[in-house]
């Protein structure tokens, strides 16, 4: 029989999927409602009916009905097992209107299909069809409840921002069994939800965690004393002994013994490419001592005040650029006469000519920490950094700390970095390379904090004059307006009883593409508060404002500029209220 | 010096320095290291000249045809040109021999014609300007210093001498570079032009077609798919301009072919490559690189590793004497396992005499090693002809599938080859095969023997009476009335099958035609040939790892190689923050065996973290990752948290370093999932 076929195989697909448990129940409940209906016989007259309409547009409307009179035996049922609603909505609430309809449009096909298998097949289909037919019904009437459960329940609009993609051929898998015993198995889903299946395959975790509404967070918040500013955290890390300093320093010596083997490797011409966890700056400036001492010993040096020249590269600091290292290199290579071009594409062919005319005594050895930080990843400067490396004058000896770095290279850079890699696994913190406060702010979008917070923000208005203070706060106030028309918007279609709790987190979520004042917007505002007078004066502002941090400039989705003050509502709130009393600043 | 962006190194103030260099000196085990790199350096020069010229004799043909084209389109006095000369050079899918490629041909290209030769990528055209201005550098510069301030500058000083002053991607300074610089012809090689804009090639002919009768330029595209695809992308007006060649270069995979006969399947390599490491360099040259560079650079790797980490190789010296030796590579080479296969055989031939000089004295077991490193050597250089026979003789005889050197060299090296079906099927074809083919065999063999690979070759010596053989078949041919070829009494077609219907069952009986007598004759030829071939191939195909001294001669592990070569450096991050104690092999954060344990507070702060981040979903809220933190790492009492917070801080921040999050706009103080281990 192709229906409960049909059937079978949509099970065996959720089979598939790792919530095996799941499955199970689901099967429970199927034997609970066909018994459930069984013994109701008022369900089978809504069969009855059902069969004698045969259409599916019947049953949508037998569903409306059944909604006026709540006498039906199904409502009866419904309300027998109390809460279906709510549990409903726990579990997806991503229910959108697109896929009731789908789902509805589904179930007209099914009823046809049905009605067809079982004048082919005969009575002895009855009984499930019968099953099916309710559970159906069933659906639509609770998917219909689901849409006004859906409106009053608070906490489903948190996961309103998630986009979650369409599936709606899972979507009614789950309910029409279950609406019978829809509060356990909306429990028992619950009860697993914290748990996920352990021990699966990491393809299979992958769409475990990306399963639609599948990841569910709370919405907890750090407040903000929670995270350490700088001072804090220096502060706090002076004192701090990492329990595993000593196998550190082992690992460190485990790679030092490796210094001599790539010296050699970089004696015939090969380079070195560093990877694994910790940061590889120890070793690298151990090996650049290391190399500067066994250079010292040799031909050109020993026994002369002569040097050896090595060139060190921090790729992880902030501004670094090609032409810096280039001009290191060169400063290295040729002999300081003369002017060096401008250019990058000349000033290489510059070095690449010293070299070829006037080869050094060895190789010169350019040391790279982070080479795949995020200045250097541009394809002009590794495939620069590659033309400088397939040259035998130049030994290089590179660290990358990210784990998918072989991606910087295509065949053709590889073949000319001529690269070997060694694991130089070290689990040093990466103190130098990152400032773990500021990242972590950035990362959690409370990047103003980095002028210290408030407090920074106050402490630069002080220095500046009465005007910019007021430009300062007609930003504010004119982004603190929008958020709030933001939240009314929302709130009007969306979330009419939106609580106190969820008001707060929403505006950042939803508000976030539109956020921040327009920048004519802005500048017509401070003119006509007399802020300003012309536009150049504006700019000069906004220009102070900018170089303290105090204001980012993002491009919506339309293109046009917008000025926001990275902070959040609270703060912002706090901050306009001590910008109107004037005298804190 | 840690902040600054990039600096000259010099060495730290002298007190610290002591402390260091004992770290690094007093782990220094290896004796003898230098003398072995120069042995090292002796061998690698040879395999280096073979690779070379094995290289230079693969490119030669094609870019002596090239060359001769770009000089046969020189200008000439007879009217203006009607079509650019285009070379059309399909140089394979192997895009990263192409630069090498092209800058050998370009060398060449200057020496031997009197033209001017310019490379240009796509990523120095992302349009026709930027092309033009590269272009009119990459011809001009050669001569003359410009920079652009310097040109600006100097701007009005040229313009008021020689008219308006040109921009700088106009032609026009390469017609007044050519009046200084006479040349033949320019070339201009598009080294890929399958990355090149079709825009930008259309308008790059049409332009340098309308500048034809002033400056004489050759083009050349490098492609990468076919010339048929090359085509279809240009317009055909701008085909029309064009006057095309095509060369076909030799395709990467038969270089290496090549390659692998010069080096790894040479009869006087050594030391010899294993083969499952050379069945890893091959692979790894089929599915991944398809790059010559790479195959020479896995080599070279092999041969330093061999020579810097075993001891033993020592022995592999030019002329060795006793006194070089100290008394470790003695021990070295004791410590062999063929060293002790070696003894234990003696022990069961109870020949304890020798077993007992062997392990006590240096002098007896120098003599022993200097013995067989030579007849090793011999065994595996026969060995290595034997499969060069085998392919030879497969190839002659055009057996199906074609099965080359590097395939056949593998089986025989991991000693599979002698009962493999290969060479079953061999044999068999060669006891059937006319006299033509077996003609042709044995002089492809002769020629083999008289072939000298590499400079200081020996004559390969294939121990079959080939020229005996050869002698006779041409004399039997030579008085062979027939016009077809003699056959062997195995061959098929001799054979007839007859069928009887004897009370009404089918009776087939094979039937053998009667053999003429110079078929008779000639089947004791094949016979003779087989018979000899098969008893060469029983003595040369050993299996090479039972023979004492293997690990000197031959360098067979993949350890080093693998990871140098083909680093897993996000398996490598994983493993050290989802098991840290693989790496840091503490006290405290061991228990790998039981999983449910692994996540322990004593580890490292960025593990514990990134293991919380492996259970949860795509978004992750960081004060819930930040209170299981706390859970596992934070002291009882709420006051003293913030030596966890910073620690947190620092395990998160590094997760972004690595690229492992991502902040999320979605909701406030959460973090996007970037990674999944394993995957």
């Amino acid at each position: 029989m192709t229906s409960a076929k049909r059937k079978r195989d949509a099970q065996d697909a959720e089979n598939t999927s790792p919530r095996k448990l799941r499955t199970q129940t689901v099967e429970e409940d199927e034997n609970d409602s066909v018994s459930e209906l069984e013994a109701q016989t008022p369900s089978r007259r809504g069969r009855g009916l059902l069969a004698e309409n045969g259409t599916p547009r019947s049953i949508l409307k037998k569903s409306g009905l059944a909604n006026e009179f709540n006498a039906t035996p199904k409502s009866n049922r419904r309300l027998l097992f109390a809460t279906p609603t709510k549990a409903a909505s726990d579990e997806t609430p991503n229910g959108t209107p697109t896929i009731v309809r789908n789902a509805d449009r589904s179930a007209r096909r099914k009823s046809n299909r049905k009605l067809i298998d079982r004048t082919i097949n005969g009575a002895d289909s009855e009984d499930e069809a019968l099953g099916e037919e309710d559970a159906l019904a069933q659906q639509i009437l609770s998917e219909e409840e689901n849409e006004q459960a859906r409106k009053q329940d608070k906490e489903a609009d948190a996961q309103e921002a998630i986009p979650v993609p369409e599936t709606p051929s899972k979507r009614p898998r789950g309910r029409p069994k279950g609406t019978g015993k829809n509060q356990l198995a909306a429990k028992a889903r619950k009860e697993r939800e914290p748990t996920p299946p352990n021990e699966l395959p990491a393809h299979e975790e992958y769409f475990w965690q990306n399963r639609p509404g599948g990841s569910k967070t709370s919405n907890n918040t750090l407040t903000s004393q929670t995270l350490l500013n700088h001072d804090e955290y220096f502060e706090t890390m002076q004192s701090y002994v990492d329990r595993h300093e000593p196998e550190k320093e082992y690992l460190l010596e485990l790679h030092s013994r490796a210094y001599d083997q790539w010296i050699f490797e970089l004696q015939e011409g090969f380079n070195i490419c560093l990877y694994g966890y910790g940061s590889k700056r120890a070793i690298t400036s151990e090996f650049a001592a290391r190399t500067y001492q066994h250079l010292l010993d040799q031909a050109p040096y020993k026994g002369t005040k002569k040097t050896p020249k090595i060139v060190v590269v921090n790729g992880y600091t902030p501004g670094v650029t090609l032409k810096d290292i280039l001009a290191t290199i060169a400063s290295a290579v040729i002999p300081k006469s003369g002017k060096l071009p401008n250019q990058t594409s000349s000033l290489l062919t510059c070095i690449l000519d010293n070299l070829a005319r006037d080869p050094p005594p060895h190789p010169l050895l350019v040391v790279i920490n982070s080479v795949d930080a995020a200045n250097l990843r541009k394809s002009a400067v590794q495939s620069t950094l590659a033309s400088l490396a397939v040259h035998p004058s130049i030994n290089l000896l590179c660290t990358a700390d990210t784990p998918n770095f072989p991606l910087l290279w295509d065949v053709g850079l590889k073949a000319q970095f001529k690269f070997l890699f060694h694991d130089a696994t070290t689990f040093a913190s990466y103190s130098v390379e990152i400032d773990p406060v500021e990242t972590v702010n950035e990362l959690l979008g409370r990047s103003g904090r980095r002028i210290g917070g408030r407090d920074g923000v106050g402490f630069v208005l002080k220095s500046l004059p009465e005007h910019a203070r007021a430009l300062f706060r007609i930003i504010v106030a004119e982004q603190l307006a929008l958020s709030y028309m933001d939240d009314g918007d929302q709130g009007d279609d969306e979330d009419p009883t939106a609580t106190s709790q969820s008001k707060t987190n929403a505006p950042r979520a939803a508000s976030e593409p539109t956020q921040g004042v327009e920048y004519r917007r802005l500048y017509r505002k401070a003119r006509d508060e007399f802020v300003c007078t012309s536009e150049v004066v504006f700019r000069t502002l906004l220009k102070e404002f900018h170089d303290h941090q105090m204001i980012e400039s993002r491009k919506d989705s339309m293109g046009t500029e917008r000025l926001v003050v990275p902070f959040r509502q609270e703060e912002l709130q706090t901050l306009l209220e001590e910008l109107l009393l004037g005298d804190a600043f | 010096m840690e902040h600054s962006r990039c600096y000259i190194y010099t060495p730290p103030e002298q007190e610290s320095r002591p402390s260091k260099r004992q770290r690094t000196s007093k782990s220094k085990p290896h004796t003898d290291l230098s003398e072995r790199l120069k042995i090292y350096s002796k061998t690698w020069a040879e395999q280096e000249k073979n690779i070379q010229i094995t290289l230079e004799e693969a490119d030669s043909a094609t870019q002596g045809k090239i060359i001769n084209f770009v000089a046969a389109n020189a200008p000439s006095e007879d009217g203006p040109r009607i079509s650019i000369p285009t070379g059309l050079i399909v140089a394979g899918p192997s895009i990263a021999s192409h630069g090498p490629y092209f800058e050998r041909l370009g060398r060449r290209i200057t020496d031997e014609t009197n033209s001017s030769y310019v490379v240009l990528t796509s990523g120095e055209s992302p349009n026709l300007k930027t092309f033009l201005k590269n272009l009119i550098k990459k011809i001009t510069s050669r001569t003359e210093e410009d920079d652009d301030d310097e040109e600006e500058i100097g701007r009005s000083a040229t313009s008021s001498r020689r008219g308006p002053k040109l921009l700088n991607f106009d032609l026009g300074h390469v017609q007044e570079w050519t009046s200084r610089n006479p040349v033949q012809s320019i070339v201009v090689a598009i080294q890929d032009s399958e990355a090149f804009d079709t825009a930008l090639l259309n308008e790059m002919v049409d332009l340098f077609y309308s500048w034809l009768d002033r400056l004489p330029f050759v083009l050349l595209f490098g492609i990468a798919t076919s010339s048929e695809s090359f085509e279809d992308r240009l317009l055909g007006k701008s085909l029309r301009y064009l006057e095309g060649q095509q060369f076909d270069v030799t395709q990467s995979d038969e270089i290496i072919e090549k390659l692998f006969c010069a080096t790894v399947a040479h009869p006087d390599t050594e030391p010899h490559i294993g083969p499952n490491l050379c069945r890893r360099i091959l692979e790894r040259q089929k599915d991944h690189v398809q790059n010559i560079q790479d195959f020479v650079h896995g080599l070279k790797y092999a041969y330093m590793s061999h020579f810097y980490a075993n001891p033993a190789t020592i022995f592999l010296k030019y002329d060795p004497k006793f006194k070089d030796f100290s008394s470790d590579a003695f021990e070295a080479i004791r410590n062999l396992p063929s060293f002790r296969r070696y003894i234990e055989e003696k022990l069961e031939d109870g020949d304890t005499q020798s077993v007992r000089q062997l392990l006590s004295s240096d002098q007896s077991l120098f003599a022993v090693i200097e013995e067989h490193v030579v007849a090793v050597q011999d065994i595996l250089s026969s060995l290595n002809i034997a499969a060069m026979v085998l392919t030879r003789i497969r190839e002659s005889l055009g057996i199906t599938p074609k099965v080359r050197l590097s395939s056949v060299w593998t089986r025989a090296a991991s000693g599979e080859l002698l009962d493999s079906p290969l060479l079953r099927e061999t044999m068999l074809s060669i006891k059937k095969t006319p006299s033509d083919k077996l003609a042709r065999v044995i002089d492809s063999l002769i020629s083999l023997s008289a072939e000298k690979v590499g400079p200081e070759a020996e004559e390969i010596d294939i121990p079959i009476e080939l020229q005996t053989l050869h002698c006779e078949l041409k004399t039997l041919i030579e008085n062979n009335a027939d016009s077809g070829p003699l056959r062997s009494q195995d061959d098929v077609r001799s054979e007839s099958v007859r069928t009887t219907v004897v009370a009404q069952k089918v009776l087939l009986s094979k039937h053998k035609a009667a053999l003429s007598e110079q078929d008779k004759a000639y089947s004791e030829i094949v016979a003779r040939f087989y018979q000899q071939l098969e008893s060469y191939f029983r003595f040369a195909l050993i299996d090479p790892k039972t023979l004492f001294l293997y690990e000197v001669l031959v360098y067979d592990l993949k350890s080093p190689h693998t990871e140098v070569f083909q680093p897993r450096p996000r398996l490598a991050l994983e493993r050290a923050l989802a098991t840290p104690h693989d790496y840091l092999g503490c006290g405290c954060c061991g228990n790998t065996q039981d999983r449910e344990n692994t996540l322990a507070g004593t580890q490292p702060a960025t593990a514990i973290v990134y293991q919380l981040y492996l259970e949860s979903g795509t978004l992750i809220n960081a004060t819930d990752l930040w209170s299981a933190f706390n859970a596992i790492v934070g002291k009882d009492d709420e006051e003293e948290q913030s030596p966890t917070m910073a620690l947190f801080q620092r395990a998160l921040a590094e997760l972004k370093h690595l690229g492992l999050v991502k902040p999320s706009r979605k909701k406030a103080d959460h973090v996007a999932k970037m990674m999944w281990k394993g995957l």
